[in-house]
């Protein structure tokens, strides 16, 4: 069984939102990155999505992108990605998602890095740029499967119903929603637009929601237990840790873990 | 009486008024089709389609089915004929360059001056083809991303015509090198916003303005530039800035009675060289040549925009294609004299029709622009874009082994005008120099 599946049942067990944190491997330097990492999986997180950095990684917003810039000057490239996360992998004991622009798996060899993913215990992948309808020529989210990896499929508020069941016709794990009309880290209020679509979403499938894109404050996470399964929260990392390093970083889950059990 | 009354300000016996009125007839722009076209997901052979996220796919399946619909409508074909002709000022020349030829000895050259479109370049016409797309979804403001400004120009100038707001990202280091066009894009109403990641040139503005879409999706259009990006963006640029070929045709053989031997145009994205090209591609007797930029020369990495030396298959921005990248798919550093060619990628058809065989490429290095752009301006009288350039850097080379009765027609993509910074600057004019010393201390 996949490890994502066994992490969603433990949180409905403890009727709490599960808790997705991001971070972009190898920023800021390789040896920070793995601290950064160490220090979000020991405050008892439920899900860690690392992202591949990229040079042009269109659904990201500042943060992100300007992590990504940090982490390729200095070095950082798939197998350097591949490699921090077999030498964590002991210590990880929660569902690893791995997040990247296609093109970084398509040069690498979809097989190859699928074979090395399963290698290293990855749950799933999220590949904002590799929609379902490439799916005939592209055999992403076949690979995935034969690899024991679940493609995670992301929605957004402009999905209509028939692209809803398109991009969930073979949606595993759970559904990443983005949560607004904007990329990475640009805010969103958790309000009635955000509900109406949840709504819209689970009407379509039954699989938990993720909710992602400008999560950023304990208050956000707290409205999200009503609506989604998981949380999402990767830029707030970003700048948090920019603003006061670890132990900023530290609290600041903290504070997010507090919202979960709201 | 009343029915052979006769003024001076009557039309001829096709309804012409003037430069108005008469019968239209449609000239098949937009139901033409070739052997190379992609299928209905865009994919051309092994490249193309839509790789999108999600936030975006539900707005391109808004933009290809708007213009489908436009397609078949005869009214949509002659509402862009009358803005490109009322408007744009086409039809351009076709010039022949009799001194160019002399000199060289070889084949004639014919000059498609493109620069003497409103805003100087082939730009204009697929943003008025998109502006009239964007009216019809209902949109009020257009995003643009531009590299040498020539396209962000036209966008602008559309977006004041049309009525529309207008965003135009462009990257730091191309408003360095473009500042004139920057400058013009202000004055045309339109907000320029610099790009500060990445290589702060062309790729990057496509990457700011693929963001400000997601964002503003439900009343912006994103008036992509070139045959690059997602489906249907590589074809609806192409279906509009096929007149260009279309006129080509008309006017050689109104000229020379018959089809030219070579076509030769730059290509960055791909936007004027499929313009010229896409009539012809199942015309076999033509031979189809695309200029790169070969910068400093291709075995300089990081300084030259050559893909198809170097460049491999990958996925970005949207689209797959062939694209300069390290082994682990991000983007390489390009460098050329010219701000619109120093894009890692090309338009996917193009990477198809050189796959297939039927469009050549080669490469003109920075020098040789130079030397090409100066010849052509002292024995031509034009003043061409360092983009065109290329296209008349690589005639230079095959002119003189043709013989008399070919032809070649090159493309004149744009107007040289917004160089004036990077050509006084390359040719080390001291009078200009000099000159703008003079002006800092204002």
């Amino acid at each position: 069984m996949n490890l994502i599946d066994l992490q969603i049942k433990k949180i409905k067990r403890n009727k709490q939102l599960g808790l997705m944190v991001h971070a972009v491997v190898g920023y800021p330097t390789q040896e920070k990155s793995e601290m950064l990492i160490r220090s979000l999986i020991n405050r008892k997180v439920d899900f860690l999505e690392l992202q591949i950095p990229f040079s042009d990684p269109i659904a990201d917003g500042p943060t992100i992108v300007r992590a990504s810039e940090k982490a390729l000057k200095r070095g950082t490239n798939t197998d350097s990605v591949l490699e921090l996360i077999g030498k964590l992998r002991g210590d990880i004991h929660i569902p690893v998602i791995i997040m990247a622009y296609y093109n970084s798996i398509l040069s690498y060899g979809l097989v190859k890095f699928c074979r090395k993913a399963k290698k290293l215990n990855i749950s799933g992948l999220i590949v904002p740029d590799m929609p379902p309808e490439e799916e005939d020529r592209e055999r992403f989210i076949q690979t995935s499967f034969e690899y024991g990896l679940y493609p995670i499929r992301v929605v957004s508020p402009s999905s209509s119903k028939k692209r809803l069941e398109i991009n969930t016709r073979y949606a595993k794990g759970f559904i990443y929603s983005v949560s607004h009309f904007g990329v990475t880290g640009s805010g969103v209020k958790i309000g009635n637009d955000l509900v109406g679509y949840i709504n819209e979403v689970k009407k379509t499938v039954r699989l938990p929601i993720a909710v992602g894109f400008g999560i950023e404050k304990k208050e956000q996470v707290e409205k999200l237990n009503d609506i989604a399964d998981i949380a999402v929260v990767g830029s707030a990392i970003i700048r948090n840790y920019e603003k006061g390093g670890l132990n900023r970083l530290k609290l600041f889950i903290k504070e997010l873990k507090e919202g979960t059990i709201y | 009486m009343i029915f052979n009354f006769k003024t001076l300000y009557d039309g001829d016996t096709c309804g012409h008024f003037g430069q108005y009125g008469g019968r239209f007839a449609p000239k098949g722009i937009f139901s033409f089709q070739t052997s190379y076209d992609g299928d209905r997901n865009g994919h051309f052979g092994q490249y193309g389609g839509r790789f999108a996220p999600e936030m975006l796919i539900p707005a391109l399946e808004e933009l290809e089915n708007v213009y489908i619909r436009a397609k078949k409508d005869r009214e949509f074909e002659r509402e862009f004929m009358s803005y490109l002709t009322g408007f744009a000022g086409r039809p351009t020349p076709l010039t022949f360059a009799a001194n160019l030829t002399r000199r060289l000895g070889g084949a004639k050259i014919y000059l498609k001056n493109e620069g003497l479109n409103l805003s100087g370049a082939h730009k204009i016409t697929h943003c008025i083809g998109q502006a009239m797309l964007a009216k019809r979804m209902g949109k009020k403001r257009l995003i643009a991303e531009t590299g040498a400004g020539q396209h962000g120009k036209a966008v602008a100038t559309v977006a004041a015509k049309f009525g529309f707001e207008c965003t135009v990202y462009m990257g730091e280091r191309d408003i360095e090198r473009q500042r004139p066009n920057v400058f013009w894009m202000q004055r045309l109403g339109a907000k320029v916003k610099p790009v500060s990641f990445g290589t702060k040139t062309l790729k990057d503005a496509t990457n700011a303005a693929l963001k400000d879409w997601i964002t503003n999706v439900h009343d912006s259009h994103y008036l992509l530039g070139s045959t690059v990006g997602p489906h249907p963006f590589p074809s609806i640029n192409r279906d509009f800035q096929s007149v260009v070929g279309m006129e080509v045709e008309e006017q050689v053989k109104k000229i020379e009675g018959k089809l030219p031997n070579y076509l030769i145009a730059c290509v960055g994205g791909g936007s004027n060289s499929m313009g010229l090209f896409y009539r012809f591609l199942d015309k076999k007797s033509v031979r189809l040549v695309g200029v790169e930029a070969g910068g400093r020369g291709v075995s300089k990495k990081g300084g030259h925009a050559v893909r198809f030396s170097g460049g491999k298959k990958g996925v970005v921005e949207g689209y797959k294609s062939v694209f300069l990248q390290d082994r682990y798919g991000n983007l390489s550093p390009t460098h050329s004299v010219s701000a619109g060619l120093d894009y890692p990628g090309i338009g996917p058809q193009l990477a198809h029709l050189k796959n297939e065989g039927r469009v050549q490429f080669t490469y003109a290095t920075d020098r040789e622009v130079l030397a090409a752009f100066s010849l052509l301006a002292k024995t031509e009288g034009i003043i061409c874009a360092l983009e065109s350039a290329h296209a008349v850097a690589f005639a230079l080379k095959l002119a003189p082994t043709l013989s008399k009765n070919k032809i070649i027609v090159v493309n004149l993509s744009g107007a040289g005008d917004k160089d004036i910074f990077i050509i006084a600057e390359a040719l080390k004019d001291k009078e200009w120099i000099e000159f703008l010393k003079g002006k800092s201390h204002l």
